[in-house]
């Protein structure tokens, strides 16, 4: 209420002035004074902020979704691509989580469907098989991608290296007495496999869908079945302990030459969405040159009992 | 008229004193122009999962509904949804598809005009239960072969309709796809109608765009339906004479059906629960003056929402040549599958894109569609002939060679020939 007076009164102050200018005029500029002042007293409460609603877009803060990924979200499954945003490596907070992102050609998402074991409704554990009827390039990852339709629905999976249009591929949970002896592409429970087996998409826990050896041109090889866990060395020549039920495909991952491929120019790089390095110079720490060290101890993936339980 | 007034005498810390939303504050100077406490950037809190409510029997839970704002320790009072008394379409909410009148229990797969199907023409013929034949049947070739020079002037009358279609009917550079395929099926239509003279069996013919078909049937244990409005349809007073005697139709129970395991042939259509069962509508009255479909002529590339290969694009025309024999059968013959028409269905299709054209003939000799095994349809089939090779604007030029020279090239009279062979077939 003070702020509304205290200009009132030099609004009418001003306008006195601008009287004042014209004081030798007759008492009909009087009256109209009279009124002037009347008008002012009872619109300048309305009047004086009009002008500042007009400067309200006037925002300094970004807005606080940063980062929205709401593209991400939906939970049926489709082989339609899908519109990705560039994150530039920031968070949802709209901080940078990963240097070095930013850029590159527009791409788009297939939805590549890790759960190779993955039945279509009411056909419930039986072996199925599925028809390859494309293998095609996706920017999203190192490896190509397969789309394989069976029965009535279609989805992508990663291709392994020799997998082409027409070919059939199967898939069993079944593990039997006998070791199968599976083609490239086919997917089977680790239990089912012979020893030695070149194997790609490997499970972590039953059902949870692949999440090891995905990268393009690599492999692990099944190394030993133990009372129902098998081991399995990664690309990385560590070996890791997993129950004999997680599913794999055999063979190698495709597009084997992925680390032949000569980039060319740093340009290119850029056009993949890959940022320059900093150019700061920082002193060789421990980090650089070869290190001798002996592979880490076997990882283990099952559920080892709980004290409690012994 | 406010704004020099003001500045004239106003002092800074008055202005200041004024709060943007137009609401006085204190006099204090604020140091940011910030519009509200957002101000301070803060990351999205994540708003934490709502608290399960317990309901115990006996007891009154205390809200804070009467004192109508909140009261920290008091329950959130919870009103019942308030369902509008009068009806407004906007806000409409459809009710669950299980509550549906016309809910079933058994899938019904749909074929629509934009199924792109993925086994493509083996798929819709096993849909519909038919033998390929490849090429024309020998009625229409002989046809094609007399029609040489039906017309008067007819290679250069073509090669201008073709000309009109690519070079002529526009205001820019070249016309784009949509338009000249359009232009250029209804160009060579035109100019096939001007055979009314000699044949004036062309009269008894009636062209139809934009109408609904409908058709049901059932093959093994799934129900399909065909739905949809596309293509041209030209309608006739008479039925087209059949193609194969009744010899051939009899051969035809030893043709064994291509399957594509592992793909479902039900693949990429699209499965319904909610649907009408008998559907069938050939898309007119029951009395309408020309109730035989005569010839389809389907339009590729014009659905801008909908672009198929052409292998899906002759699966579609296949499944609504089809579609319209089944439904025309329906209404002569009764809903009830039978093993042999007394007098089997013939429908054609052409499709185009602008250059190059399918024909296809489909025979529909048996309305039991249900088994396997038994009398199966016919359908001939002609894909990919070109019209024309080139119709060029510029040149092309590669290393200063003129290697196709503008205007149009290649033109095959043949091609048109067997379109007026589908044209007139029924009326000479």
């Amino acid at each position: 209420m003070l702020a509304e007076t205290f200009t009132c009164q030099t609004v009418q102050s001003c306008l006195e002035d601008v009287m004042m200018a014209n004081s030798g005029l007759s008492g009909a500029v009087r009256f109209l004074k009279v009124s002037f002042q009347m008008l002012t007293q009872s619109k300048v409460g309305s009047l004086v902020p009009s002008i500042f609603v007009q400067a309200r877009g006037f925002l300094t803060t970004a807005s606080l979704a940063q980062n929205r990924t709401l593209w991400k979200q939906r939970e049926k499954y489709t082989i339609r691509p899908i519109g990705i945003k560039k994150t530039g490596g920031r968070d949802h907070t709209g901080k940078i989580r990963t240097h070095g992102i930013g850029g590159g050609h527009k791409q788009r998402y297939r939805m590549v469907d890790f759960k190779r074991l993955n039945y279509e409704a009411g056909k419930e554990d039986q072996p199925f098989e599925e028809k390859v009827v494309e293998v095609r390039y996706d920017p999203c990852r190192s490896a190509d991608i397969a789309l394989v339709a069976g029965g009535n629905r279609k989805r992508w999976i990663i291709a392994t290296e020799n997998m082409q249009a027409e070919d059939i591929i199967k898939t069993s949970a079944v593990i039997g007495r006998m070791a199968v002896s599976a083609k490239e592409g086919d997917a089977y429970p680790l239990g089912a496999l012979p020893v030695g087996t070149l194997v790609n998409n490997l499970e972590i826990q039953p059902g949870k869908g692949s999440e090891y050896i995905r990268a393009a041109g690599t492999s692990g090889v099944l190394l030993r079945k133990v009372n129902g866990t098998a081991i399995v060395q990664l690309p990385s020549k560590q070996q890791v302990q997993v129950l004999e039920t997680c599913m794999v495909t055999v063979g190698r991952v495709s597009n084997v030459d992925h680390n032949k491929e000569i980039i060319g120019k740093a340009g290119r790089n850029r056009w993949f969405g890959i940022r320059p390095s900093s150019g700061l110079w920082q002193r060789k720490g421990g980090w650089a040159g070869r290190k001798i060290k002996p592979l880490p101890p076997m990882k283990s993936y099952i559920n080892l009992p709980s004290i409690a339980a012994k | 008229m406010a704004a020099p007034l003001l500045s004239l005498k106003m002092s800074a810390a008055a202005v200041k004193g004024f709060y943007p939303h137009g609401a006085p504050c204190n006099l204090l100077p604020r140091r940011c122009f910030g519009v509200s406490g957002r101000m301070s950037a803060k990351s999205a809190h994540e708003r934490p999962k709502p608290r399960e409510r317990v309901e115990i029997p006996g007891l009154e839970m205390i809200t804070y509904d009467k004192r109508m704002h909140y009261v920290p320790g008091l329950a959130k009072p919870v009103y019942k949804r308030w369902e509008r008394d009068y009806k407004d379409p906007r806000f409409y909410v459809s009710p669950p598809v299980r509550e549906m009148p016309l809910y079933k229990e058994k899938p019904c797969y749909i074929f629509n005009q934009r199924t792109s199907a993925l086994e493509g023409v083996r798929q819709a013929l096993w849909l519909t239960k038919s033998k390929l034949i490849s090429g024309l049947p020998p009625q229409l070739l002989s046809l094609a072969n007399g029609c040489t020079n039906q017309i008067l002037d007819q290679h250069e009358r073509v090669q201008n309709a073709i000309k009109h279609a690519r070079f002529w009917d526009t205001t820019e550079e070249r016309p784009g796809k949509k338009k000249y395929s359009n232009k250029l099926l209804y160009n060579l239509l035109h100019l096939c109608a001007t055979l009314q003279s000699h044949h004036p069996g062309l009269g008894r013919r009636i062209f139809a765009e934009k109408y609904s078909l409908a058709a049901t049937w059932s093959r093994g244990q799934d129900l399909f339906q065909i739905r949809g409005q596309n293509c041209i349809l030209h309608n006739c007073m008479d039925p087209l004479p059949e193609l194969s005697g009744n010899q051939e139709v009899a051969d035809t129970e030893n043709y064994v059906l291509e399957t594509f395991y592992p793909v479902s042939p039900t693949i990429d259509l699209q499965k319904v629960q909610v649907y009408q069962e008998e559907m069938y509508s050939t898309g007119f009255a029951v009395d309408y003056v020309y109730p035989h479909p005569h010839t389809l002529y389907f339009l590729e590339g014009v659905d801008d929402d909908c672009k198929l290969q052409p292998e899906q694009f002759r699966a579609k025309m296949l499944m609504f040549t089809f579609g319209n024999a089944l439904a025309c059968a329906h209404k002569l013959y009764g809903t009830q599958s039978q093993q042999i028409l007394d007098r089997p269905i013939i429908v054609q299709a052409v499709g185009t894109n602008g250059r190059i054209f399918q024909f296809l003939v489909f025979q529909l000799n048996t309305t039991k569609l249900a088994e396997d095994d038994g009398i199966k349809n016919q359908v001939w089939l002609e894909e990919d002939i070109q019209l024309y090779d080139f119709a060029k604007v510029r040149p092309l030029i590669k290393k200063k060679e003129i290697m196709v020279p503008a205007g149009l090239s290649g033109y095959k009279p043949e091609t048109f020939n067997k379109f007026l062979a589908f044209y007139i077939h029924g009326a000479v």
